[in-house]
């Protein structure tokens, strides 16, 4: 199953893009690695669709830093195509590794960190050892959501 | 002045130093806290862009326990004021997405209810009456020249981060940071591109180097202007900066390093906290001679 990323997204959004390239101009993925940036998703979405999109391994290059859409003129809400696109993605199964290991430590764990000698090192700063987190209710929550068809955890 | 403390996962379990400064400010400044036992925000850099509904399912649970302490949320993170500010937001707007969470949250018997606000330390500490205690309980100076990065999560998109402040432009440019520094003496001081993101979430999500490149060019500017010292407040721009800066002078020889700290730790000395005390132990770029050449040990 696929996510409609339209319902995420006012697709007519897409038009109002008038590819002047400010949202890409300042956009650090692109200056420093081979990023789609957002102007050339817009059009790619618009020529291409959303399917072929979604393929592509460079759409996840990005800082989420949400510069493209502060400066866009045409105000367009690109974080949240941008958004859309990547969870449409990662059903597809186009998901970096990085990212899969660290969603399923988080599934696991309710934490985005690994717990290691923690107490000892709290001690050190004395502080008190860290209240444990409901895990699981994480768990039946990110199952009710069906986090498990993307991740399994 | 009571908050519920939520402490994400980076501060407690790899820089608890900046938790014990941040408890300690706090205590001094007349700022209660709460601990409750929070899961992780989820980040808007990782779960969010993976699978939305996990993302404000989660960030609402976490909501949800601090409503029912009745408290508001103080977060010590840019990423975790980011999720659960805007979930606090669309959960409080959209009563399509509230009533499917609630479906969702209810058989864990929570209920989000809407009561609370969110927000970060950097903005609890910024209130009038915090500011007074400050300069009455400051003991000491901090005479260095400081270049102050907010990290991109804190403040947007603006519309959701400071819907309240927003400029002409309806953009925001953050600077309180800037301005408490100044309280407590140091030197806040402008260089180019500082709002330029510090490139940790390229770094997590896909490219390490590339993501240290953007440290690279932000350090470039940064020295240009002789900055001393980097404050941030958030863990994931700190590990960029601290760990980036040791990467990079691996590889550039001559790269000059800037020690970086974390904000509560520079409020912490102020308050003559000592370096051990608010954990400048564990920094991988050393402060030490800085710090000494101003009288701080
Ligand atoms: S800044 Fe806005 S209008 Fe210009 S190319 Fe980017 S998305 Fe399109
Ligand atoms: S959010 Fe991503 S695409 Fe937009 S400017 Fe930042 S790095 Fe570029």
């Amino acid at each position: 199953m696929t996510v409609k990323i339209w319902n995420f997204f006012p697709r007519e959004a897409l038009y109002e893009c008038y590819q002047c390239a400010r949202c890409t101009g300042s956009c650090p993925a692109l200056e420093v690695a081979s990023a789609l940036g957002p102007r050339e998703t817009i059009l790619k979405c618009l020529n291409l669709g959303h399917d072929e999109i979604v393929e592509d391994e460079k759409l996840w290059v990005c800082c989420t830093c949400n510069v493209c859409e502060d400066r866009c003129p045409q105000k367009i809400p690109i974080s949240d195509l941008l958004v859309a696109l990547r969870n449409s993605a990662a059903r597809r199964g186009n998901i970096p590794d990085k990212l899969e290991i660290a969603i399923e430590l988080l599934a696991k764990t309710g934490r985005s960190m690994i717990v290691h000698q923690l107490d000892e090192m709290r001690a050190h700063h004395g502080l008190a050892p860290l209240l444990p987190v409901p895990v699981d209710e994480v768990r039946e929550i990110l199952k009710k959501t069906r986090l498990d068809e993307v991740v399994e955890f | 002045m009571k908050y519920a403390i939520y402490l994400g996962c980076a501060i407690p379990i790899k820089y608890p130093g900046f938790e014990a400064a941040t408890r300690n400010v706090c205590e001094r400044l007349g700022i209660d806290l709460v601990d409750l036992p929070f899961a992780c925000c989820p980040p808007p850099t990782s779960l969010k862009m993976v699978h939305y509904d996990s993302w404000l399912a989660l960030a609402a649970l976490n909501l949800c326990m601090a409503e029912e302490a009745g408290l508001n949320l103080m977060t010590l993170c840019s990423g975790c004021v980011n999720t659960l500010k805007e979930a606090n937001q669309t959960l409080k707007k959209s009563d399509s997405k509230r009533r499917k969470v609630n479906r969702i949250l209810e058989e864990q018997n929570h209920h989000f209810k809407g009561t609370i606000e969110v927000t970060h330390i950097l903005d609890v500490l910024y209130q009038d009456s915090v500011i007074e205690k400050l300069i009455k309980e400051k003991v000491r100076e901090i005479p260095l020249k400081v270049g102050c990065h907010y990290g991109c999560h804190y403040f947007r998109p603006p519309k959701i981060m400071y819907p309240e402040e927003l400029s002409e432009a309806e953009s925001y440019v953050p600077v309180k940071m800037d301005h408490l520094l100044s309280i407590i003496g140091m030197e806040p001081t402008e260089y180019s591109r500082k709002f330029l993101c510090c490139g940790s979430p390229l770094g997590a999500n896909s490219d390490q180097d590339a993501g240290y490149a953007i440290v690279k060019e932000k350090l470039r500017h940064i020295r240009e202007r002789n900055i001393e010292a980097l404050s941030v407040i958030c863990p994931s721009c700190f590990e960029q900066f601290d760990m980036g800066q040791i990467a990079l002078s691996r590889k550039f020889k001559d790269l000059v390093k800037v020690p970086t700290f974390y904000l509560t730790q520079l409020i912490g000395l102020s308050l003559g906290m000592s370096t051990k005390e608010v954990g400048l132990d564990v920094h991988r770029v050393k402060s030490k001679k800085l710090l000494e050449g101003i009288g701080i040990s």
